[in-house]
C-alpha cells in the first residue's frame, strides 16, 4: 500500500526580513592632544581619526566622493571636514552615545571634533613624519576572499541622471543542488557612489518573482513583502551600507539556504548627475557546520497610528511588547521614512529599571543602518521593550517629501511613513520537545500585533500560522478567516486556510479553498502542491496528479512534490512513471523517507516496473 | 620666483577690486583677461565674451558630488535660456588640468563652456565660496546674484526630495527683465573653495 505524507507544506508568514553582515572594525581612539600650547598636526592628531572614521568610505572604489587617505587629501577638504564634523553630518552615525556600545561606532567625541577646527585655524600643519600611523589598507576585491559561490544580478539597472532617490530590487537565484549553510554573505552593490544602502532578504517561496515583469528584470519598490515558511524566520540581518566590511555569522548561527530559495537585494540609489548602470553581485561563503542556534527577528510597530496631519511638528507613535522568554539582544534596526525625526527604543526590566537601547535624535533615512551591539544585551523574561518615534510633517522638515506638506499615513511608498523597530534576539532557553521558546516569542508578538491592530492582515495571518503549528487548528482557522475578510480572494490566505482545513481533517473545505487559491494564481507552487495532496487524500488521484504535475513544473527541485506525485501515480497503477518521480525525490533528498518507503513498496510488488 | 609673482598679482588685484566697487562695468570688461583661461590655455574675459547677454558663472569642482548632481539641471537651464544668457562653468582648482576638465565635461554631458580660474579672479568677482555656486551678471556686467542654485541640499549629504526654492532661475529671470534679483545672495551648500590651494 502506498502511503501519502500526512502533512502539509508550511503556510507562509508575510513579513519583512532585513539583515546585516555585521561588520566590525576595531576602534582605536587616538590620544587627544588638545592641551594648551600644543599644536594640532595631521600626522599625530588627525590621521588616526581620519583613517578610522573617514577612510573606510573615502578611498578609491568606495562610496565616498573623494579620498581621505593623505595629508593632501584632507587639506583640500579641511574646512568642509571641520564644518561637517561640527554639525555631526560626517561621519554619518545616527545613534547618540549611550549605555551600550555598537560595533563600527563612528561617533566622534567633542574633543576630536575640536581638533579639526583647531587644525584649520592654526594653518593645517602636517607634523612629523614619524607621528603618522600606517595608512589603512583596503581590499578592492572580496573582503572575505574568493566566495564559494558568486552570483551576479541577471540584468543591470539604469539609474537616471537626476531626480530624487530610486529604490530597485534585484533577485538572485542561487543554483543550489542541496541545502547549504551560509556563514557569510558579501554584498557588492556595484557603483558605490550611487548606493546608499542595501538589504538582502531570503525569499524561500520565490514570492518576489511575481513582481518582475520578466524573469531577471528586477522590480521597483522601497519596501519588500516576502512570504516565508512559518517556523523558519530568517533571523539574520544582511545589510550593506557604504564602508561595510562583512562579518561572518557566529559559527553556530549559520544561515540555511535551500535549493530554489531566492535572495532579494533591495537597494536605495541616489542619482549622481549622469546616467549610470549598476549590477550588483553577492558572494556566498559556505560552512559544513549547520546552525545549532537560531536567532529570530521581532518587530515592534504601530503603523496603524500613523495618520499625520499636514504641518504637525511632533506626531508621536509608540509600541510596547513584553518578552515572554529571556533573550539575548544582538542587533537593532529602526525603520521609518522621511518624516521621522526622533527615535527612542527602551527596555523596562522586571526590576523596574529602564534603559535606553537606542536613541536617534536626528533620524536620516539616507544613513539608516542595522546597529549591532558590541556585546549582546541580556533581556530577561518580563522585560518590556518599547519604541517611541516622533514625526515632523511641517515644511520645517527639509526631508518632507511633500511641498506643501500633505496628510501622511502608513504605506510602502517613499511618500508614506512607517514606524518599525526590529530586534534580533536569541532565546536563552533551548527548545525542548514540548516547548520552543522561538515559537512562544513569535506567537506572543503576533498576538500583540492583533491586539494593536484588529484590522492588521499580516497579524491575523501570522498568528493563525503560529496557532496552526501549535496544533490549535480551530483557533488558527478563525484567524485565517479574519485575514480572508481583510483581503478577500487572496491566494496566500486561501491556500493557508485550505491547509488549515486539511489539517483539521475537513477535506471538502480544504479542497474548496485550495481550488480558489489555484484559480487565483495558477503559478503558486504551494497551492498546487497542497491541492494535489488534499485531492490525493480524498482518493481523487487523477485530479491530484494534475496539480502535483503543475507543482513539479513550477519547482523542479522539490523532493516532497516529486515524492507525492510518485505516490499518486503509483495509486493509479502508473508504476513506471511513479518510480521515476520517487527516484528523483531521493536524488534531491536521499533521506526522504516517504519516497523511500513508496519506492521500496513498489519494487517489492513488481521488481521491474 | 613664483610666489613673488603671485604675491604681486594679488596686491594689484585687490586695488583694482576697490576701483571695481566704484565703476563695476568698466572693470568687469577688462580686468581678468590675463588670469582666466580657456581649456586651450588662452585668456578669456567671460563677461566681455558674453556679448551683452546675461552672464552666469557656475563654480564647480570635479570631485564635488553636489556640483555633479546639478549637471542635468544646469544643462537644461542652459538650453532654456539659450540666446538670452551665456553660461560658463568655472573650475577654481588650479591643480585640475584641462584634460581632467574635458573628461569631466564628457562624463556629465556638459555642453556649457568651461573656464579655469586658477587665481580665483572670477571667484573674487562673484564673491563665490562654495562649489557649486552660481553668479548672475546682468547685461551691463553687474553682479546681481550669487549663491546656491536652489535649495535641493539642506546641507552636505542632506538632500531634499526636490528643491522648493529656485534662486538661480529667479535671478536669471530678473536679469533678463532688467530688474534687480529679489535676493542678492543665498548661502550655497557644497565644497569650500577656500580648501583649494
Amino acid at each position: 500500500m502506498t502511503a501519502f505524507a500526512k502533512r502539509i507544506v508550511a503556510v507562509s508568514i508575510a513579513s519583512f526580513f532585513l539583515a546585516l553582515a555585521a561588520s566590525q572594525i576595531i576602534r582605536t581612539r587616538a590620544a587627544l592632544n588638545l592641551e594648551e600650547g600644543r599644536g594640532v598636526t595631521f600626522n599625530r592628531d588627525l590621521a588616526p581619526i581620519v583613517f578610522r572614521t573617514c577612510a573606510p568610505c573615502h578611498h578609491p572604489g568606495e562610496a565616498g566622493p573623494f579620498s581621505l587617505l593623505t595629508y593632501g587629501d584632507v587639506k583640500s577638504h579641511a574646512r568642509q571636514i571641520a564644518d561637517l564634523t561640527q554639525k555631526r553630518i560626517m561621519p554619518p552615525w545616527l545613534p547618540e552615545p549611550g549605555e551600550w556600545k555598537f560595533n563600527d561606532d563612528l561617533h566622534l567625541a567633542q574633543e576630536e571634533i575640536a581638533l579639526f577646527k583647531k587644525w584649520v585655524n592654526t594653518g593645517m600643519p602636517e607634523g612629523a613624519p614619524s607621528d603618522l600611523p600606517p595608512a589603512p589598507r583596503f581590499n578592492s576585491g572580496w573582503h572575505l576572499g574568493e566566495p564559494d559561490m558568486t552570483l551576479h544580478a541577471d540584468s543591470s539597472f539604469e539609474v537616471p541622471a537626476n531626480g530624487s532617490d530610486v529604490y530597485w530590487n534585484f533577485i538572485f537565484r542561487p543554483p543550489l543542488e542541496k541545502t547549504r549553510w551560509i556563514k557569510a554573505i558579501e554584498i557588492r552593490p556595484g557603483e558605490r557612489r550611487l548606493v546608499h544602502h542595501a538589504n538582502l532578504i531570503v525569499d524561500r517561496s520565490q514570492s518576489s518573482r511575481r513582481q518582475e515583469k520578466s524573469p531577471g528584470s528586477g522590480f521597483p519598490g522601497m519596501e519588500l513583502q516576502i512570504e516565508s515558511e512559518t517556523f523558519d524566520p530568517d533571523g539574520h540581518f544582511l545589510f550593506w551600507k557604504p564602508g561595510t566590511i562583512p562579518e561572518p555569522e557566529p559559527h553556530d548561527m549559520a544561515l540555511r539556504l535551500d535549493p530554489a530559495n531566492d535572495l532579494v537585494l533591495n537597494t536605495h540609489l541616489q542619482p549622481s548627475g549622469k546616467v549610470e548602470k549598476i549590477q550588483p553581485a553577492i558572494g556566498l561563503y559556505f560552512t559544513n557546520e549547520p546552525a545549532v542556534k537560531f536567532p529570530l527577528l521581532l518587530q515592534l510597530e504601530n503603523d496603524r497610528k500613523l495618520n499625520i496631519p499636514a504641518g504637525e511638528k511632533n506626531f508621536v507613535v509608540t509600541d510596547e511588547f513584553e518578552l515572554p522568554e529571556s533573550v539575548l539582544l544582538f542587533a537593532i534596526y529602526p525603520h521609518a521614512h522621511y518624516l521621522c525625526r526622533d527615535m527612542l527604543a527602551q527596555a523596562r526590566f522586571p526590576n523596574g529599571q529602564t534603559k535606553t537601547l537606542l536613541h536617534i535624535s536626528r533620524w536620516d533615512l539616507n544613513w539608516q543602518a542595522v546597529f549591532t551591539y558590541a556585546a549582546p544585551i541580556d533581556l530577561p523574561a518580563g522585560t518590556k521593550v518599547s519604541m517611541r518615534y516622533s514625526y515632523d510633517n511641517s515644511d520645517a522638515n527639509p526631508a518632507n517629501p511633500n511641498s506643501p506638506p500633505q496628510r501622511v499615513v502608513a504605506g510602502n511608498r517613499a511618500t508614506d511613513e512607517m514606524a518599525h523597530l526590529w530586534l534580533q534576539v536569541l532565546p536563552k532557553a533551548a527548545a525542548t520537545q514540548t516547548q520552543d521558546p522561538r515559537r512562544v516569542l513569535q506567537e506572543a508578538i503576533a498576538s500583540h500585533h492583533v491586539q494593536n491592530n484588529p484590522d492588521d492582515f499580516e497579524a491575523h495571518y501570522n498568528l493563525a500560522a503560529m496557532l496552526q503549528a501549535r496544533g490549535e487548528v480551530s483557533q488558527s482557522i478563525e484567524h485565517f478567516k479574519r485575514a480572508l475578510v481583510l483581503r478577500p480572494g487572496d491566494a496566500t490566505v486561501e491556500n493557508a486556510l485550505g491547509g488549515a482545513y486539511f489539517v483539521a481533517g475537513d477535506l471538502p473545505q480544504a479542497i474548496a479553498h485550495l481550488s480558489v487559491a489555484v484559480r487565483a494564481r495558477p503559478d503558486y507552487f504551494d497551492s498546487q502542491y497542497n491541492l494535489g495532496l488534499a485531492l490525493a487524500n480524498s482518493g481523487e488521484f487523477h485530479q491530484a496528479i494534475e496539480h502535483l504535475r503543475a507543482a513539479v513544473s513550477l519547482r523542479s527541485q522539490d523532493a516532497d512534490a516529486e515524492a507525492n506525485l510518485g505516490g499518486a501515480l503509483a495509486a493509479i497503477g502508473e508504476t513506471k512513471e511513479a518510480v521515476a518521480h520517487l527516484r528523483r525525490a531521493l536524488e534531491l533528498n536521499p533521506q526522504h523517507s516517504l519516497a523511500r518507503e513508496n519506492l521500496d513498496s513498489i519494487l517489492q510488488d513488481s521488481p521491474n516496473p | 620666483m613664483f610666489s613673488k609673482t603671485n604675491h604681486r598679482r594679488r596686491i594689484l588685484f585687490a586695488s583694482l577690486l576697490l576701483i571695481c566697487g566704484l565703476a563695476f562695468f568698466v572693470c568687469g570688461s577688462s580686468l581678468f583677461a590675463q588670469m582666466v583661461l580657456s581649456l586651450e590655455g588662452k585668456p578669456v574675459d567671460p563677461i566681455k565674451a558674453s556679448d551683452g547677454k546675461v552672464t552666469v558663472f557656475i563654480f564647480v569642482r570635479t570631485d564635488c558630488p553636489i556640483s555633479n548632481r546639478y549637471a542635468p539641471l544646469l544643462q537644461k537651464m542652459n538650453g532654456e535660456f539659450a540666446g538670452k544668457t551665456k553660461f560658463w562653468l568655472v573650475y577654481p582648482d588650479k591643480k585640475t588640468t584641462p584634460q581632467q576638465i574635458t573628461q569631466h565635461l564628457q562624463q556629465f554631458h556638459y555642453s556649457i563652456p568651461a573656464l579655469r580660474d586658477p587665481d580665483h579672479s572670477l571667484v573674487s568677482l562673484a564673491g563665490a565660496t562654495i562649489t557649486p555656486e552660481s553668479a548672475v551678471f546682468d547685461s551691463q556686467g553687474r553682479l546681481i546674484y550669487h549663491g546656491r542654485i536652489d535649495n535641493l541640499y539642506e546641507d552636505a549629504a542632506r538632500a531634499r526630495p526636490a528643491a522648493t526654492t529656485h534662486e538661480l532661475q529667479n535671478a536669471i529671470d530678473a536679469a533678463i527683465a532688467g530688474k534687480p534679483a529679489s535676493i542678492a545672495s543665498a548661502p550655497a551648500v557644497g565644497c569650500y573653495i577656500s580648501d583649494l590651494e
